[in-house]
């Protein structure tokens, strides 16, 4: 029994893996092929099935007057964009949370959980409803076709994920915790961020990663609100395509797109399988 | 260290309503500078919500507190200098124990060596000392809460240590010695220490003073001994004390004597200017005895059960439909099923709608 239990947990484990990894290595594969391997015949391993190229990889980098597509550009400004974006919204969002949390709001019916739902709401709405207010806001006021019009947006997008997070995890939070800072001598501000912040570090990492997902792989709001001045990633990889499809740069450039979030998932499991979030209170 | 007077205080959580419900019915109390006083009564009297008034978490309905004479009512939590520990440990958990127990004075601007000096002998008393650069969420419950309570009593000044039920989550051994360490930091400091508890031994044990608390009132406020022996309501009698006080139902007879069924007990009690309805009569079960020689004062029951409790032997008996209840030495025998028990004159208590005579 235990023998066939440990045999299915392996092959599902097994199965899974693959169901996971395979496109990863197709991706790996295809970006070191050219037009003639992709498209003459099946081919899965360099230089036994097809001869690697880098071909692929060097379209990326190239100026679009050597025949390349540069995505450089794009790819800091989508690094400045969800950063900026991220980093802003953790911050009000945070705030916005600890108050939601902590103090008790009353403007006629609404209370604590309907501003808490508000900014839920922002999310639940199809993001389609607001690329039209979107495009006006920003063309008033002149920042359509900007890294900066880009960050506002993204602003609006992303803090409803960070709020959403935060007060659940503020309302996890003792509040004899921050009377505990009073008594010992805080005002309320430093019990905030000498006392409850440093506690909410894992809670801080979770909203900070939704954070970074969300703003990075948005395409909707980057496509409708830049025309020629700015371009994020998500954009110009899809641009990429043409009539001839081609595989091996688009393959080499959602490798590179995805980097960074692999990147951020490996540095953020550390801190949350620390277990930082149990017993630190109680 | 001050003296702390509450004046007049009251507290309703739902202030807006038509009739509000008072968590903390209007009262006046001062507590001495140095004491250790006890607030008991049972879940949800008002304890917790007096002790947030006091240290500034709250601020009272109705009401002035003055720490020294100054008024602080409006003064901010950080601005009263006071410490208040939980029933649950609290710690900084991103903190080592040194810090921890540092950050009260750190948070007032202590010097480094003043810092080190105090957390030393506060970790010394607590037995905190082997763990001081220890991260402190890895302590266990009991320890975290030893942290928590060194951190009310780092600082010297502090005007008092306000505890609610402190000592829940510690095992029986430790919470009698912390017991007595923290009697011991009273008398060497001379803090002020006020400690919340619905435990009325804890209360007899560490107290000077016991405030009996009960649904929002403060009922009594006495020694240990006022609280046992003459217990102002029926509510003390009922409260304090194991097994709980003997209550019953009785009818005036003479101007110091009532009558249980037909039997006349005296009292030392002047009853001359009392009506004769909804007398009850109040005596402790370690006051009433297995009858000897005595002539007066004395109940003829049916024995229904002794049990003993190793220490002493508690004796439930009937009379009637009355039970009595009484705790006799453990060397007594009784072999008869009918004994007369005896009841001190001096050690009867009367009661009128449940208040003492």
């Amino acid at each position: 029994m235990e023998k066939l239990y440990k045999f299915l947990k392996y092959t599902f484990i097994i199965l899974w893996t693959v169901f996971i990894v395979a496109p990863f290595l197709w991706a790996v594969s295809t970006s070191f092929k050219d037009f003639q391997s992709v498209n003459s015949k099946v081919t899965y391993i360099p230089w036994l099935d097809f001869e690697p190229t880098l071909e692929g990889w060097r379209v990326l980098v190239k100026s679009p007057a050597r025949g390349g597509v540069d995505i450089v550009e794009p790819y800091f400004n989508s690094i400045f964009v969800t950063c900026t974006a991220s980093l802003i919204s953790i911050i009000l969002g945070t705030l916005a949370a600890y108050a939601l949390s902590r103090f008790t709001f009353k403007a006629g019916f609404v209370r604590n959980n309907d501003i808490t739902f508000f900014f839920i709401s922002q999310r639940i709405m199809p993001p389609i409803v607001l690329s039209i207010p979107f495009f006006i806001f920003l063309s008033t006021i002149g920042l359509l076709d900007s890294l900066l019009g880009l960050v506002v947006v993204y602003i609006v997008l992303l803090m409803p994920i960070a709020v959403w997070i935060m007060v659940d995890f503020f309302n996890r939070v003792p509040k004899e915790l921050d009377e505990t800072a009073l008594i010992d001598g805080c005002n309320p501000y430093q019990a905030f961020y000498k006392v409850v912040l440093p506690n909410s570090i894992p809670g801080l990492i979770v909203a900070g990663m939704f954070c970074i997902i969300f703003g990075w792989i948005d395409f909707f709001f980057a496509f409708i609100l830049t025309f020629t001045e700015v371009q994020l990633l998500p954009v110009k990889v899809v641009a990429l395509n043409s009539s001839i499809t081609p595989w091996w740069s688009l393959s080499a450039s959602a490798l590179i797109s995805v980097a960074p979030l692999i990147i951020v998932a490996f540095v953020v499991e550390r801190y949350l399988s620390k277990g930082n979030l149990s017993g630190a209170l109680k | 260290m001050a003296k702390i007077e509450l004046s007049n205080i009251s507290h309703t959580y739902n202030p807006n309503d038509l009739n509000p419900t008072y968590a903390l019915n209007p009262f006046s109390m001062t507590w001495e500078n140095g004491k250790r006083y006890a607030i008991l009564g049972p879940s949800g009297c008002g304890k917790t919500t007096m002790l947030n008034i006091v240290s500034g978490l709250l601020k009272p309905s109705k009401g002035n507190v003055l720490f020294d004479d100054n008024d602080v009512t409006n003064l901010i939590t950080e601005e009263r200098n006071i410490a208040q520990v939980f029933q649950f440990p609290v710690i900084y958990s991103t903190m080592t124990v040194f810090d921890n127990l540092a950050f009260p004075l750190r948070c007032r601007n202590f010097s480094e060596e003043k810092i080190k000096e105090r957390v030393k002998s506060v970790s010394d008393t607590l037995r905190l000392s082997t763990f001081l650069n220890m991260p402190a969420r890895k302590l266990t419950a009991d320890q975290k809460q030893l942290i928590s309570l060194g951190r009310g009593l780092v600082r010297e000044d502090v005007a008092a240590v306000l505890m609610d039920e402190p000592l829940t989550v510690i095992d029986p051994d430790l919470k009698f010695r912390l017991r007595r360490n923290l009697k011991e930091i009273n008398e060497e400091y001379k803090t002020t220490l006020v400690y919340v508890t619905h435990d009325q031994n804890e209360a007899m044990t560490f107290a000077d003073n016991i405030i009996v608390m009960d649904q929002g009132e403060i009922v009594q406020v006495g020694l240990p001994k006022d609280l046992f022996e003459r217990p102002k309501t029926t509510f003390v009698g009922y409260f304090i004390g194991s097994p709980a006080m003997n209550l019953f139902e009785t009818q005036l007879h003479s101007d110091n004597s009532v009558k249980i069924n037909d039997t006349t007990i005296k009292t030392n009690t002047n009853l001359s200017k009392l009506k004769n309805n909804n007398i009850k009569l109040g005596i402790r079960s370690e006051f009433v005895k297995v009858a000897k020689d005595e002539s007066e004062n004395l109940l003829e029951v049916n024995i229904q059960k002794i049990e003993d409790f190793g220490n002493f032997k508690l004796l439930t008996a009937k009379m009637g439909q009355l039970t009595i209840k009484s705790k006799i030495n453990r060397e007594i025998e009784i072999s008869n099923n009918t004994i007369k028990l005896h009841f001190p004159a001096e050690k009867c208590c009367v009661y009128q709608d449940n208040k003492l005579i």
